[in-house]
């Protein structure tokens, strides 16, 4: 089954995907990243791997295969 | 299950602020040309504004027009090398006001090209002035700090109504405040691509985007307002469409 899988380097800490997943999948965290955004992570657990979160995201952190 | 992947087309990373509509709109846009197998004919006009990191981010061919005149030039590119797949990656401060006449011009001469608009609202890049055309009764810019009141400042305008009495081959309005209606955009900007690869006339999309910096919002909010109130005064959907059928 097909799961997604986050590069945080990329992300800008907007919480998009974190209001869309439809499975709360994905966790806000205060961790940041190199840029100084705060960064998510995904419970692999609860991800169905529905591609929302990718096509939410403007700035490709989000990859689901 | 179907396997999502970032287009090999977007060889930077995205340079707008953290929630900006931009970015999904450029990944629409990549991810169309790549499953139409147009990118290596495709050249790419972005503005003088915030679709201008566009122009790094993406391994096409590229140009920046003057401030609102991306419609002008890409006409002329259009015109020159009739061959290659011309496209318009702009926002409505400049397709809208800034370059109204570019952009009816090019509808009027019905020029196969296909433009992207991105309807957030508000001047981004200069530091979120009111726009004319697109900011909705009430919203508070640095232009109008008391919100835009419709005796002084004039009311906004529904650009697709007018532009699609101008005989285009096909205009629509996209929002991208959910999964559903990204998916939907994607299908119309796929559709403008295929309009001027079949060699039809001109294709607009006017995508609804957030400016969560200019507006003061977090992306959240930002989207929420535009599911409640920009949808209600730009609905989305297909205004024109010369092959088809017609709203």
């Amino acid at each position: 089954m097909a799961k997604a899988s986050a590069n945080t380097e990329l992300c800008k800490g907007c919480r998009l995907c974190v209001d869309a997943c439809p499975k709360q999948a994905i966790i806000p965290l205060e961790t940041v990243n190199k840029k100084g955004y705060e960064i998510i992570s995904i419970d692999q657990g609860k991800c169905i791997g529905c591609g929302i979160c990718y096509k939410m995201c403007p700035d490709y952190v989000f990859t689901v295969e | 299950m179907a396997t999502y992947r970032k287009p090999v087309s977007i060889i930077n990373e995205a340079g707008w602020c953290g929630g900006c509509g931009h970015g999904v709109v450029q990944r629409l846009i990549t991810e169309c040309l790549e499953e139409l197998g147009l990118q290596d004919k495709a050249v790419c006009v972005v503005d003088i504004a915030c679709s201008y990191w566009s122009l790094d981010a993406l391994d096409y061919d590229a140009i920046a027009g003057p401030h609102g005149r991306c419609a002008a030039v890409a006409t002329g590119i259009k015109k020159v090398r009739p061959d290659s797949t011309v496209y318009v990656h702009a926002g409505d401060g400049s397709s809208y006001v800034i370059g109204l006449s570019e952009t009816c011009y090019t509808a009027i001469r019905d020029i196969p090209i296909t433009m992207i608009v991105v309807n957030n609202g508000i001047f981004g890049m200069t530091g979120g002035q009111m726009n004319l055309a697109t900011t909705l009764i009430g919203d508070k810019t640095v232009s109008s700090k008391e919100g835009r009141d419709a005796d002084t400042m004039g009311h906004p305008v529904d650009m697709l109504n007018i532009i699609k009495n101008l005989d285009v081959e096909f205009a629509a309005r996209g929002a991208l405040y959910d999964a559903k209606h990204i998916d939907e955009t994607k299908r119309y900007i796929k559709r403008g691509f295929e309009n001027q690869m079949n060699k039809k006339g001109f294709s607009i999309i006017e995508v609804l985007s957030p400016c969560p910096t200019n507006w003061k919002m977090t992306p959240i909010q930002a989207m929420e307002k535009i599911k409640n109130e920009n949808e209600k005064m730009f609905p989305v959907g297909i205004y024109t469409d010369r092959g088809g059928e017609t709203v």
